[in-house]
């Protein structure tokens, strides 16, 4: 798939990590870029537009992103659903993991990190 | 102390699926680190020479030491210094993983290397000076409070100034902490870790300050304080307290929680229970990082 008709939702709660994650990307190419600032805004925003890829912070307001994984994947079983998160433990990677996240970058991440996972998922 | 779990870098390297890493996980918390694995990861065995070892413990009903030993690979002092090492429990998850069948000794070896590689960083990478003014300053530390001071709050003051280091700069001076009651914030930043390790940690700093540690933060200029200098410090503060939580889990399996950031701008805050006060001097002015002190549940240590 061409990167510049993918649409991506970036989701976290610090604009500066949106900021940063959407800096990368456009170095790609022109996608639609969505943003979200919460767990809740993540999901309505995910029904809404059906992005091809999803990059997910865990620890937000208004529903974390273990439980926007899980209801996004409800909706659609084939999202692809990257967490960009500073919290990799072991039982938080079993819970995205377990939810359905597609994969998992561990903050703080490199423009080489996001640069591999939009290779690896979108092509 | 590593930059992230070494399940995540399994899983994002492509070296195990989703399907053989969730399982593992659960399982890791109840497993042991068979002798093998420690020759191996603490350098004493080669793979082919564990595996030489295994194969020979197919004939006969001996132990993997004693067998290790009879064979010239491992002595005596050395089978007792691999059961008394503080295993990271990371390992755990590569035994389990060695158990199912996914990895070789060989594999496994090659693997662990490249993770410590890329993902290990040296405690206080400081000039020599600082990293005695530093280490005599987290040991006085606990002199100041014996309920406060723990190996964690040890670890965490460790990895705090190694991020001072690492995403600020170093050239700082770490001035002795302080017992406060009370601390009048500035612009400041609360984020709480929850579990065994339970405390408030706040970062504060007057404004122009702020300014100065935000274009360090991202290597953006600022003209004013506006959001994506208040995300800086946020950024800043769940950065550190992320990757504390994750060496806990890799290291010790002491599973931490953090919460959601809050700001608390030009306020005075009261402290319920003992807070300390670690000022960090920069040319650009003081940064006040706060650290008060919930709860300390030391872990258990099973040999």
């Amino acid at each position: 798939m061409n990167i510049n008709d993918c649409k991506i939702l970036i989701c976290d709660d610090s604009i500066l990590a949106r900021k940063q994650i959407k800096d990368i990307i456009v170095t790609l190419g022109t996608p639609t870029i969505l943003e979200a600032s919460d767990g809740q805004s993540a999901i309505d925003l995910y029904k809404a537009e059906k992005p091809n890829l999803v990059f997910l912070d865990i620890v937000m307001p208004k529903k974390d992103g273990n439980i926007a994984i899980e209801e996004i994947m409800a909706f659609d079983k084939d999202a692809i659903i990257i967490i960009v998160s500073s919290v990799g433990t072991q039982s938080q990677l079993k819970c995205a993991l377990e939810a359905g996240a597609t994969d998992f970058i561990q903050k703080p991440f490199s423009k080489e990190h996001i640069i591999e996972a939009l290779h690896k998922y979108i092509g | 102390m590593y930059n992230q779990f070494f399940g995540n870098y399994l899983f994002s390297k492509g070296y195990v699926t989703k399907e053989q890493l969730i399982p593992a996980l659960i399982r890791q918390d109840n497993e042991l680190v068979r002798v093998s694995t420690l020759a191996l990861y603490s350098g004493y065995m080669s793979p082919s020479e564990i595996e030489n070892i295994t194969t020979l413990q197919l004939k006969n009903e001996k132990k993997f030491s004693e067998l290790a030993m009879e064979n010239g690979f491992l002595t005596q002092d050395q089978i007792l210094e691999l059961l008394d090492i503080d295993c990271p429990s990371f390992l755990k998850l590569g035994q389990i993983l060695i158990d199912d069948g996914i990895f070789t000794h060989e594999q496994f070896s090659n693997i662990l290397a490249d993770y410590r590689s890329q993902n290990e960083f040296l405690e206080l990478e400081l000039n020599e000076d600082n990293k005695d003014d530093i280490q005599c300053l987290i040991d006085n530390f606990s002199m100041l409070s014996d309920t406060a001071f723990s190996p964690f709050s040890k670890a965490y003051l460790e990895l705090l100034y190694n991020n001072f280091i690492r995403f600020i700069g170093d050239d700082f001076t770490a001035l002795p902490p302080d017992l406060c009651t009370e601390f009048p914030t500035e612009c400041c930043v609360k984020q709480a870790i929850h579990g065994n390790y339970e405390i408030n940690t706040y970062v504060s700093m007057e404004e122009s300050v702020a300014l100065a540690f935000a274009e360090r933060y991202t290597g953006e200029s600022y003209l004013d304080y506006d959001e994506y200098v208040k995300a800086s410090i946020e950024d800043f503060i769940n950065l550190h307290n992320g990757l504390f939580i994750v060496n806990a889990s890799n290291d010790h399996s002491n599973e931490l929680t953090i919460g959601t950031l809050e700001s608390i701008n030009n306020s005075l805050i009261t402290f319920d229970k003992e807070a300390y006060h670690f000022p960090v001097y920069y040319p650009f002015g003081i940064v006040h990082f706060v650290i008060e002190i919930v709860k300390i549940v030391e872990p258990t240590i099973i040999l």
